[in-house]
């Protein structure tokens, strides 16, 4: 890679590129080099908010040149977690940072007003966002994709909705149709830096200085892509097809976690989304899966009078939107989901800080007064809606503050105990057992997919494992998600590329790397992050499980105190943090 | 003679993932990218999963090299266009000659980019969208 990075300042509205090759030469790319940005940019002890706070994007050597390689690293600190802000995008922004020749883009400062930014390969603009300031994410794209618009190229458009606007730390960053930087807040560090929206296209290509070995690792890849079994569930039902086989192994998440089995489980499942609702797949630039499920949602607003929206599902939004909150019914979920994106909010977050709300609201810990009238039950979609649309109009105190998550609504107003958090972060939908449990406490991103934690836990009901093998396996592919996320392919194409293939690749570019150095930079590349993460104040060995985790029945039974106390131990010396 | 072109046969399976814009830059023009692409996936806003495939008809009395006042694209035998780049004049007439958007434009190098019908596009494609087909030279395709 050449290591362009441009550097934008909010505050005087200039670009600056600058090139570090050795960066991206030592560091591969993506997670690894965004990384090293973040500690030459950032301030662990600073205000995540702050104008000076800085927001790195950064894509790797595969980024738009081989199948799958289509996510963009977006590296920042979190308003939610107070410390790493990491969360991954597809759509088409690797593709133009690609296009447009840049490896990474910095950005710092604040705009005096709203603002959006439109990147042409290495020229930057800033311009006024005042007309459709306070417009949904959904709108701000169609806005942008008419006056941005370029004839014959290819454009990706960044936005936040109303809620980063407003600054919530749930706000998530969408990019082009219906992708997400979802999980930590991005939205809200946008919003800081007045920044509504980046628009990004460029004109280059990339010269083959090897053609015929780049097209043989090429169709290596794309057969095992199209062809093999590797990503097929992926396009077929899409990752709704685990709604049916979790709960049956007592792993959904039900009402706030009290429980796995959940009784409308098959008629959310991704077998009736695709039965009844899927309308067709996209995919994200230069991904021949399709992975995108579009469901089509069609409303009667007055008699014989229909709406019709298309609204993105999977199996993380259906389980926030749907078990968690009692749900059973398709429509009910896709109307959450519809408001939600509009809104940009990131959709676990918000679905498990409702669901916290109604357990504290059926516990009594919030009163009628302090929900202003709204009574909250599980399985009562009206209510969820209202609430999304106070919380939107900024009504009241509690809808104000539910934006901020649960564990800041339960240190608020009490309930810590089911506030299902781990470091500030809402997980994804997996009552597994302990090694995601362990997942989410000692994951980088505190994230479902830091490493493959549920899905040892799966693995564990077919034939039992020492702790020390769980541990280690589940250390070991927390290190490799590092190269993947660092070169920066989908982890949704992490069986198709192994080691053998990465290396071919990296030979054909001309990048020289040997096995034993990838698996170098991964364990570095993780201890590098626990060391930002220990400067911002997370210390691995003080960490917190809610106290409602203990008494929930897993796919593996009870979570045990000590046995989870010795994995936490185990899994700190394994990696060394 | 029969002559081969290029078909779009099932518009509504594409996913939009830019695939054959990808091949036809990588194993026609040796460029990883989708910028030398001799085609086009056009999506549109606000609608997601509406695509629309532009390619060459391989016309055989093409509007793009009618337009060309350089002499720089001419009509191939047996229909569609072949390119001179030396006397290319950048004017960009052609482009905006063809109605359906199928010619591109090499924003790099600055000249069109006439299809050659070679049907990379067609085996990189995932879900079947695109056809080589066959039709007398000379011939209507339809």
């Amino acid at each position: 890679m050449t290591g362009t990075i441009m550097h934008i300042d909010m505050n005087t509205g200039t670009g600056s590129v600058r090139h570090d090759p050795e960066l991206f030469a030592a560091f591969l790319g993506g997670t690894a080099v965004a990384t090293e940005l973040l500690f030459r940019h950032g301030n662990p002890q600073g205000d995540p908010l702050a104008p000076e706070s800085p927001i790195i994007f950064t894509i790797g050597p595969f980024s738009s040149l081989f199948p799958v390689a289509t996510k963009t690293v977006a590296m920042f600190k979190s308003p939610l977690s107070g410390e790493l802000g990491e969360s991954h995008a597809g759509g088409r922004m690797a593709m133009s940072l690609r296009e447009a020749g840049l490896d990474a883009l910095v950005i710092t400062g604040r705009a005096e007003r709203p603002s959006y930014l439109v990147i042409e390969n290495e020229q930057a603009i800033i311009k006024s966002a005042s007309t459709f300031h306070g417009q949904s994410s959904a709108a701000t794209e169609r806005i942008l994709r008419e006056a941005e618009g370029k004839s014959g190229r290819k454009v990706s458009i960044l936005r936040i909705g109303p809620a980063g606007e407003r600054l919530s730390p749930m706000a998530c960053a969408t990019v082009d149709g219906s992708r997400h930087f979802g999980r930590l807040g991005l939205g809200a560090v946008l919003g800081s830096k007045n920044l509504k929206a980046i628009v990004v296209s460029g004109t280059k290509t990339l010269p083959l200085a090897r053609p015929k070995e780049f097209k043989a690792v090429y169709d290596t890849l794309y057969d095992r892509v199209v062809k093999s079994k590797e990503m097929k569930k992926y396009h077929d039902l899409g990752t709704p097809a685990n709604i049916r086989p979790l709960s049956m192994i007592r792993g959904l998440p039900t009402r706030n976690f009290s429980q796995g089995n959940f009784e409308g489980a098959d008629a959310i499942s991704g077998e009736r989304f695709a039965k009844d609702f899927l309308v067709q797949h996209t995919s994200c630039a230069h991904c021949q899966c399709g992975c995108i499920h579009m469901a089509e949602l069609r409303e009667e607003f007055a008699p014989y009078h229909y709406s019709t929206n298309r609204i993105s599902y999977d199996y993380e939004l259906i389980y926030a939107m749907g078990s968690m909150l009692s749900l059973s019914s398709p429509e009910e979920i896709l109307k959450l989901l519809l408001f939600t994106e509009k809104q940009g909010w990131d959709a676990i977050s918000l679905g498990c800080t409702l669901a916290w709300a109604t357990e504290a609201f059926l516990r009594g810990t919030l009163s009628l007064d302090d929900t202003e009238g709204l009574p909250l039950s599980f399985g009562d979609c009206g209510s969820y809606l209202s609430v999304l649309e106070r919380m939107a109009k900024g009504e009241g105190e509690f809808f104000r503050d539910l934006e901020k998550g649960c564990a800041w609504c339960a240190n608020k107003r009490g309930g810590t105990e089911w506030a299902i958090q781990y470091g500030g972060v809402e997980p994804g939908g997996y009552l597994t057992g302990e090694n995601f449990t362990v997942t989410c406490l000692l994951g980088i991103r505190h994230s479902h997919l830091d490493d493959n934690g549920y899905s040892i836990d799966q693995n564990l009901l077919n034939a039992s494992k020492p702790l020390e093998e769980q541990v280690r396996a589940q250390v070991k592919e927390a290190r490799w998600r590092m190269v993947l996320n660092s070169l920066v392919v989908c982890l949704f194409a992490r069986g198709v590329y192994d080691a053998e293939v990465i290396l071919q690749g990296l030979d054909a570019l001309g990048e020289q790397w040997n096995e034993a150095r990838l698996r170098d930079l991964a364990a570095q590349a993780l201890k590098r992050k626990h060391e930002w993460k220990r400067l911002c104040g997370f210390d691995p060995a003080e960490v917190a499980v809610p106290e409602k985790i203990y008494s929930v029945q897993t796919s593996n039974g009870m979570i045990d105190r000590e046995r989870l106390a010795e994995r936490l131990r185990l899994y700190r010396e394994e990696a060394g943090i | 003679m029969n002559v081969k072109y290029l078909r779009v046969i099932n518009r509504d399976q594409c996913i939009g993932c830019f695939s054959c814009m990808y091949a036809c830059s990588r194993m026609v023009r040796n460029a990883a990218g989708s910028g030398k692409a001799a085609l086009r996936v056009k999506a549109y806003a606000g609608v997601e999963g509406a695509f629309s495939i532009r390619v060459c008809a391989r016309c055989t009395d093409p509007d793009c090299a009618n337009a060309c006042p350089a002499g720089a694209l001419t009509k191939a035998p047996g229909g569609g266009v072949r390119l001179n780049k030396e006397l290319c004049i950048s004017c960009m007439a052609c482009v905006k000659a063809c109605a359906i958007s199928a010619l591109q434009w090499d924003e790099e190098e600055k000249h069109p980019l006439p299809c050659i019908h070679c049907g990379q596009c067609v085996k990189y494609c995932p879900n079947n969208v695109l056809a080589l087909s066959e039709k007398k030279e000379g011939g209507d395709q339809r």
